[in-house]
């Protein structure tokens, strides 16, 4: 039996998809919950469902970040066909992102992904910044000052 | 690229060392189009008649009071007494009228669909369940699904060993299947809209399809089955688009019977042998053999044909925006390669000459004024 061509699925599910989240606002953008869907925008490019070779970062769990590649020889075995590398929280920014294109891009998998690994990467790992609390405001006037 | 063989799991969930070889209708053309068409057909022919009543609207004396009274012409209910009498009647914008071209159980509910349209749409939707990327897109949950086609060995069904529904629970969950089953439970939601009034009230997903031979399977597992929510069961000489392709949409997740799936290849046949149940049944047969884009263009056929790429890496850039040579050092570099030493040679701010310049000797003032 035949492995399915990427295209062909992409034909078939382009309109119809569990992980395509269709609005009417915003002049009808299409998103995507694929979570090998780097920009999770709902597009040819960018779908990892559809794709034999795909790219996801989530978040980790305990900080960090988590590097999912697509297995393409394994694309019938649902259970084992992600590869899951987590770089953790301690990494540097720099080597995560270094790290990220050493397993995907550098080795001919999917260089048409590289930026867009990296700032989702870098996206993560800035969100996972603890919140800087707002400065005391300036107390302004005599009155004020005299008071406080 | 070929997979010819899919490995039968055991009962218990392991791997066993069994292989079969996949059936030929999975190699099938996968047809969203025809499946769609045929299902929209086929979902039809399920539905019940229903209309207004015959008499709805009509259950009234009324006639129409003639011009000269300076009111409508509709027919107006007779007599007096009552708030009824004078309103206006039959009509589909009059209150308690009749609705406009009423329903009548005679309408065409039901839909021819061509037989080989059937068989092609079921074979498509067959092909179509073996392919994982469609499952997820259907939305079932199969991260832990070993292996599509899911094949579980027969054994575990034999001689009615499924036969309660613990029992088949916990086959499901054996062989990867339970995720999908939890799925559905959470997913019993009310439905919006009448339906709830209609016997329709909930509405929940469909999970996996158990495709079993009941020639050899027994039919005990129907009972054991049918109790778990989005489980449904299905003989496999008597396969059912609707099932196989809920919503028209490809990709349902099957469980088959290892005998079930064997028997694949009796019941479809392949694209030159007929069918051995199926009258004058040949399967469909692809229209291209590479459906694969990129692998089309990146084939050596089509790339010793095409002519070399001009220019190699470098091409001159049409349409770019002009740079200012004297603001753009290293545009002015390719204007004048001399610039590059004069701006490291600092040339640009060097005095031209040294000190003040020396007075003549007196003898050159005497040469010159020789007469």
């Amino acid at each position: 039996m035949a492995t399915f061509s990427s295209d062909l699925i992409w034909e078939i599910t382009r309109g119809n998809s569990a992980t395509l989240v269709k609005r009417t606002q915003a002049g009808g953008v299409s998103f995507s919950r694929d979570q090998l869907n780097l920009k999770n925008k709902y597009s040819r490019k960018y779908e990892g469902l559809v794709a034999d070779k795909a790219i996801g970062v989530q978040p980790g769990e305990e900080g960090g970040v988590v590097l999912l590649t697509k297995k393409a020889d394994k694309a019938h075995q649902p259970a084992s066909y992600i590869q899951t590398a987590s770089i953790p929280a301690k990494r540097s920014t720099r080597k995560t992102y270094a790290a990220i294109i050493n397993s995907t891009a550098g080795r001919n998998y999917r260089s048409d992904l590289r930026s867009d690994a990296v700032a989702r990467a870098s996206a993560i790992r800035k969100s996972q910044k603890p919140v800087k609390a707002d400065k005391p405001t300036k107390v302004r006037g005599k009155k004020a000052k005299t008071e406080a | 690229m070929s997979r010819p063989t899919v490995t039968i799991i055991s009962g218990s969930g392991e791997a066993s060392k069994d292989t079969i070889s996949v059936p030929n209708v999975f190699k099938a053309p996968i047809r969203p189009d025809i499946v769609h068409s045929v299902h929209t057909g086929m979902n039809k022919n399920r539905r019940q008649p229903y209309a207004v009543s015959e008499k709805a609207g009509h259950q009234t004396s009324a006639e129409s009071w003639g011009t000269g009274r300076a009111v409508a012409r509709i027919p107006r209910v007779s007599g007096g007494g009552t708030h009824r009498a004078g309103q206006a009647a039959f009509g589909n914008m009059c209150r308690s009228g009749r609705m406009f071209a009423p329903t009548k159980v005679w309408r065409k509910w039901h839909q021819k669909i061509n037989l080989n349209q059937k068989r092609f749409a079921t074979a498509s939707a067959i092909a179509a369940s073996s392919s994982a990327a469609l499952l997820m897109a259907r939305g079932h949950n199969v991260s832990t699904v070993p292996e599509v086609p899911l094949v579980v060995s027969s054994t575990a069904f034999a001689d009615g060993a499924i036969a309660k529904t613990s029992a088949a629970l916990a086959l499901l969950r054996a062989v990867g299947a339970g995720a999908d089953v939890d799925k559905v439970k959470k997913s019993k939601k009310l439905r919006a809209g009448k339906g709830k009034l209609r016997g329709r009230r909930h509405t929940q997903r469909r999970g996996p399809l158990v495709i079993y031979n009941p020639d050899e399977d027994g039919k005990e597992l129907v009972t054991a089955f049918r109790n778990l929510p989005g489980v449904e069961t299905s003989s496999v000489y008597s396969l059912n688009l609707l099932q196989l392709a809920p919503g028209g949409h490809l990709g349902r997740l099957i469980v088959w019977t290892s005998s079930a799936f064997s028997a694949l290849d009796k019941v479809y046949g392949t694209t030159s042998e007929p069918s051995a149940l199926k009258k004058d049944f040949l399967l469909p047969s692809t229209i291209m053999k590479q459906p694969d884009l990129s692998k089309i263009i990146n084939s050596s056929d089509v790339q010793k044909v095409l002519r070399p790429v001009r220019g190699g890496a470098i091409t001159k850039r049409t349409n770019v925006q002009k740079k200012n040579p004297l603001r753009n050092f290293q545009v002015q570099l390719r204007l004048n390669p001399y610039a590059a030493t004069f701006s490291k040679n600092k040339e640009g701010s060097k005095k031209l000459n040294e000190g003040k310049p020396t007075r003549a000797p007196d003898s050159f003032v005497e040469q010159i004024h020789e007469n």
